[in-house]
């Protein structure tokens, strides 16, 4: 079943809000979704509604057992599996990974996991058929970082599939107009889409909500559609 | 004062009131005092009517019985009394003369609408009859319907083994021989048609014959069904051609016969030009665009060429931004702007976005001169033309440019002219986007037509042609006005090819008054003329016979002037004159001409029928036939004569006007057109019953052309055009982010060049003088423009895009002048033609035409208009009128 890797290429690019959203349109269009936390950041329930104190999660697992114990289900059926408080997990990531992904093939489920921009993508049991979202923001730090990713990606011989997407986009902006402007022209592995920036995301974690849910007027929505409808045509493929 | 009065008043009602006491009984007496108070005070009639009304009422008592309930008798009003004025009390005198008339109308007439049990009976068997004769001519309507459908599906259906298909396939028909002996053989066959004579009975056997063919292959679609239709209208116009040439001419009266033979000229023209019409539009080609090679290195150069002359900025600005955005390589794409008016703010507009400003010390030869001059600086493998007002779409160059790599003798490719603002006539009988235009048949039709017998004429703008073609004929043809034709003809000679798409890959602005209309079309038609005369399309080396025909045809067509006067006066020969201009029986003319004319009109509206509604062409043509008589004329005489001028464009009426000097040709054709109707109506009476038939004829003619010449003269009634801007319809999608961050879907509905009008799709909170952002894409590259919304309107707004720096302006027409798709519908929007309901909407335009006139008369006139028209009106109210049908309610009542 498709897994979907969804990381920041720097911290605070939005990259727990894009993998909640991603999950909710996905599930909108009758596909089940398995979407975990591998950040210990663990806020990816305040998107789903889950109370602020709510602090278990698969870091207290000893094994998948436990972990299945962990998982919640949101009022549209999204099972989300939330990071919890534990500093020093005794699960490893990748066996977590490796669990979830029999248990998703046996519930034909998409996986999506809000990984953190630090995460080693090396280091995980990746195969070629795996999707890497690389959230980008139009700003001159991650140009940088991108430009250092692609030296890394050429190095490391990646097996995976390997995009850039562009968050929180506002072409009133110029810089961000020019940056996105230039990528369209020079950039490999960009997206040929990006999402819009929009006040709704804020506003949305206040209504403990996604933000397709809050404001189904919002060009939001649309981008979320384009970006879900991306990743089926890509995973059907 | 006032006090004063009032007391007094009451003291003389109580008065009066005793009196009534002694006269009347005491209920009586108090209904009078009832009634007057309440007509006095309420209905502010004077005292004395007041007082007298009670007793009309009461003296009426005695003859009708009056019900209580008022919503009853004002039942009764309304049905018996429809035309009273109201409200009643207000018009009372009027209304009492109307009311008697009525009465006595109603006493003296027949109008129950009661009718015997005989009556109902025969109308019964005749509704029976009517459906059940209406029941037997469809079920033969379909049998003939499908028998014909059969036929012609045959040829598609026939299977490899069929007998059918083997003598089709025969080898046989290869032969040169065998092509010319049927070729040979059809023409005798039409020949005898044509010209063996019929006895009347004969001639209406085989016309009607004829008519049945055609209206049974009216629901057969496709090419066959369609040439066959062309093939009898072929053989019943020349047949009656050739009936009018042998036997209508009356040799022994000289009047006649001179005016006859006019009319037979005009007549001989009018159906040259339709077999010509024919065969240019037999089989329109309909040509697709051609891809090009992957790699754009092989893409090659081309230079856009913006010619000048006293254009504002501001209409030349939006063609520079958009050629500039045009897709291709960018190192290969030139846009030169060729100022004839030397415009020093043009040129530094030109220097600020970039694009070539060239010059020339004279002006001589006008636009073709231009060109030509800009020629020696460029050097552009090809070179695209545009107008200065006409914007090009973004896909214009991938659209045209495959046919050059396809073929390499192809020198021009031409795509239509779009406007996206109203030309005259549709802004002054205001049906723009209602009925096509008069563009719209050659861009349609005739050049996809011309296009198949590779003779695609240059029309002087969205095209582009090849370097190399251009340089072979030593540039742009200069010697005549319109420089576009007359190159395109050059080229042709010198053996290159011509190729037309039909998809609008630019729009501009239609000329705005039309007196510049009209100054267009005497250019062009000065210009074919011309053409005419310096370079004969029929004579001289180079073309093939099908491209001369198709030359012919478009300088044929701007002859008409001549011709179509002709019609219009025509049958006034005879009124006036008493002179037989078509020597023939009543019966024969009718015979001849009724059915002749329906052919063709069925005809053209079938070939015609998505670009130009039936006897449209007739209002346009009558319109524009007096100007462009002389220059034509002068032209054929002494073809160097005349200079180019320049049509205007992008401007404002800032009130509505009547054009008088323009529609002076036209006023005195009404006038004696309708002196003729009142004079064929004296006549009527007064001369012998032999001359009615005829004379009748002739005053239908003379009706038709009143209505034409009415739709004519609605044309000069300008309309207000206060906009400077244009509205452009459209629908795609953007986003709107509020100021508040919220970014929400919308809907672009219209748009122009500094503003948008948008739909979002739930319930906004926006209000007027809001600043938004409005983000619109062109591909997958966004743009945001900061505008501020001027108006909404539930889901609609309109937004206001002010101060845009030069890229703004630029994206901004990428984003919507420039889409590739910005033009596509056009042509679609359009239902085919249904003859009887254009003849209808003509005649409705007639008939402003003629209130326009009034309306619009002369100020000393107009006082004589009005009080004529108000009398009129006023005694019109008081014929009496049959009283509106009782429904049971009323009847249980009664």
């Amino acid at each position: 079943m498709p897994r979907i890797f969804i990381k920041g290429i720097k911290g605070g690019v939005g990259t727990t809000t894009v993998a909640a959203n991603l999950a909710s349109m996905l599930k909108k269009s009758n596909l089940d979704v398995l979407v975990a936390e591998l950040d210990c950041k663990n806020d990816l329930g305040l998107h789903f509604g889950l109370p602020w104190g709510e602090n278990s999660g698969w870091s207290y697992a000893k094994n998948f057992n436990d972990v299945s114990e962990c998982a919640f289900v949101d009022n549209e059926g999204i099972v989300f599996l939330p990071y919890g408080e534990n500093s020093a997990p005794e699960l490893s990531v990748s066996s977590l990974i490796n669990d979830l992904s029999a248990y998703a093939v046996k519930k034909k489920a998409w996986l999506l996991f809000d990984c953190p921009a630090n995460i080693n993508l090396a280091d995980l049991p990746l195969n070629k058929s795996d999707i890497i979202l690389d959230l980008v923001n139009c700003d001159a730090i991650c140009h940088s970082f991108m430009y250092k990713k692609l030296k890394l990606l050429s190095q490391v011989k990646s097996v995976w599939q390997h995009y850039f997407v562009v968050n929180k986009y506002n072409s009133s902006s110029v810089i961000e107009f020019d940056l996105y402007s230039l990528w369209q022209s020079t950039m490999p592995l960009i997206t040929p889409f990006f999402i819009n920036h929009d006040e709704v995301i804020k506003e949305s974690t206040a209504y403990k909500n996604v933000a397709i849910n809050c404001a189904p007027y919002s060009i939001t929505k649309d981008d979320f559609e384009t970006l879900a409808g991306w990743l089926v045509s890509k995973v059907s493929k | 004062m006032k006090y004063f009065q009032s007391q007094h008043l009451s003291q003389s009602k109580h008065f009066i009131y005793l009196i009534l006491c002694i006269v009347f009984t005491d209920k009586i007496a108090r209904l009078i005092r009832f009634k007057f108070s309440c007509y006095f005070k309420q209905y502010q009639m004077s005292a004395l009517e007041a007082f007298l009304l009670p007793f009309f009422t009461l003296s009426f008592s005695l003859l009708f019985k009056f019900n209580n309930q008022k919503k009853q008798n004002k039942h009764f009003l309304k049905n018996n009394f429809p035309h009273l004025k109201t409200p009643y009390k207000r018009y009372l005198y009027s209304n009492a003369l109307r009311c008697l008339l009525q009465s006595l109308f109603l006493l003296l007439f027949k109008n129950t609408h009661k009718s015997s049990y005989l009556k109902k009976r025969l109308a019964h068997y005749f509704h029976f009859w009517v459906r059940y004769l209406f029941k037997q001519f469809k079920w033969i309507d379909l049998k003939i319907g499908k028998f014909f459908k059969r036929l012609f599906s045959k040829n598609k259906t026939s299977r490899k083994n069929s007998a059918f298909y083997h003598v089709a396939q025969a080898r046989i028909w290869q032969n040169k021989m065998v092509k010319y002996a049927i070729f040979a053989l059809t023409l005798l066959l039409l020949a005898i048609f044509i010209t063996i004579p019929f006895s009347l009975e004969a001639q209406a056997v085989f016309i009607s014959f004829i008519l049945i063919v055609a209206y049974s292959l009216r629901r057969i679609k496709g090419q066959m069904a369609t040439i066959v239709m062309i093939t009898l209208s072929v053989t019943t116009s020349t047949r009656y051609l050739w009936w009018r040439y042998t036997e209508t001419l009356n040799w022994d009266d000289p009047l006649a016969l001179g005016l006859g033979i006019g009319l037979l000229l005009a007549e001989t023209y009018a159906w040259l030009v339709l077999i010509l019409g024919f065969f240019q539009t037999i089989n329109p080609l309909e040509r697709k665009p051609v891809a090009l090679p992957e790699n754009t290195d092989l893409w090659p150069t081309v230079d856009i060429y913006i010619p000048t002359y006293n254009e504002p900025l501001s209409v030349v600005k939006p063609t520079t931004l958009a050629a500039m955005s045009i897709d291709w390589p960018q190192d290969k794409l030139n846009v030169y702007i060729l100022d004839d008016g030397k415009r020093p703010e043009f040129g530094e507009f030109a220097q600020q976005v970039g694009v070539g400003y060239l010059t020339r010390p004279d002006n001589n030869h006008a636009k073709a001169g231009n060109m030509n001059s800009a020629m020696r600086y460029t050097d552009g493998e090809y070179i695209a033309i545009f107008d200065c007002d006409h914007i090009p779409a973004r896909s214009f160059l991938q659209m045209t440019m495959g046919q050059f790599l396809k073929d390499s003798k192809v020198c021009l490719v031409q795509t239509p002219h779009h406007f996206f603002s109203a030309d005259p006539f549709e802004r002054n009988l205001n049906n723009h986007s209602q009925i096509p235009n008069e563009n719209m048949l050659f861009y349609g039709l005739i050049q996809d037509g011309n296009d198949m017998w590779d003779a695609t004429f240059f029309c002087g703008s969205c095209a582009v042609l090849k370097r190399e073609a251009l340089e072979s004929i030593g540039g742009f043809a200069f010697e005549t006005v319109t420089e576009d034709a007359h190159t395109a003809l050059r080229m042709q000679r010198a053996g290159y090819k011509t190729a037309y798409i039909n998809i609008p890959q630019a729009a501009g602005l239609a000329t705005d008054s039309l007196s510049a209309h009209v100054g267009q079309r005497i250019r062009w038609a000065r210009g074919m003329a011309q053409i005419f005369r310096l370079d004969n399309p029929l004579l001289g080396k180079g073309l093939g016979a099908a491209q001369r025909l198709c030359y012919l045809n478009a300088m044929l067509h701007f002859l008409s002037g001549v011709p179509r006067i002709v019609f219009l006066t025509a049958p006034l020969a005879l009124i006036f004159f008493n002179a037989y201009i078509i020597y023939a029986p009543f019966i024969a003319i009718f015979i001849y001409v009724v059915p002749t004319l329906i052919q063709i009109k069925a005809t053209n509206s079938r070939i015609q029928g998505k670009y130009r509604y039936s006897f449209w062409g007739e209002v346009y043509e009558s319109v524009l036939a007096w100007y462009i008589l002389k220059p034509t004329t002068v032209a054929l005489f002494n073809p160097n004569k005349g200079k180019f001028n320049v049509t205007e464009k992008g401007g404002l009426n800032d009130k509505e006007h009547y054009d008088w000097s323009i529609s002076k040709p036209y006023l005195v054709l009404l006038g004696i057109n309708l002196a003729g109707m009142v004079f064929g109506i004296f006549r009527l009476f007064l001369s012998d019953p032999t001359q009615i038939s005829v004379l009748l004829i002739s005053m239908c003619w003379a009706a038709y052309n009143l209505i034409i010449l009415g739709a004519a003269v609605a044309v000069a009634a300008e309309a207000k055009q206060v906009r400077t801007s244009h509205r452009i319809k459209a629908d795609f999608s953007g986003a709107m982010r509020l100021s508040n961050g919220h970014t929400i879907k919308v809907q672009i509905t219209d748009y122009s060049d500094n503003g948008v009008g948008i739909k979002t799709q739930h319930q906004h909170l926006c209000k007027v003088n809001d600043k938004v952002d409005l983000l619109m894409y062109r591909g997958n590259k966004q743009f945001s423009f900061s505008a501020h919304i001027c108006n909404t309107r539930d889901l609609q707004m309109g937004l206001t895009l002010k101060d845009l720096s030069l890229d703004e302006q630029k994206a901004f027409i990428q984003c919507t002048f420039s889409r590739a798709d910005a033009w596509l519908d056009w042509q679609n929007n359009f239902l085919h033609d249904r003859p009887s309901y254009s003849f209808k909407e003509v005649q409705k335009t007639s008939l402003r035409g003629f209130k326009n006139l009034l309306f619009h008369a002369p100020k000393p006139l107009q006082p004589i208009i009005k009080l004529i028209t108000s009398v009129l009106t006023y005694i019109h109210s008081f014929i009496p009128t049959k009283p509106k049908a009782q429904n049971n309610y009323d009847q249980n009542v009664a």
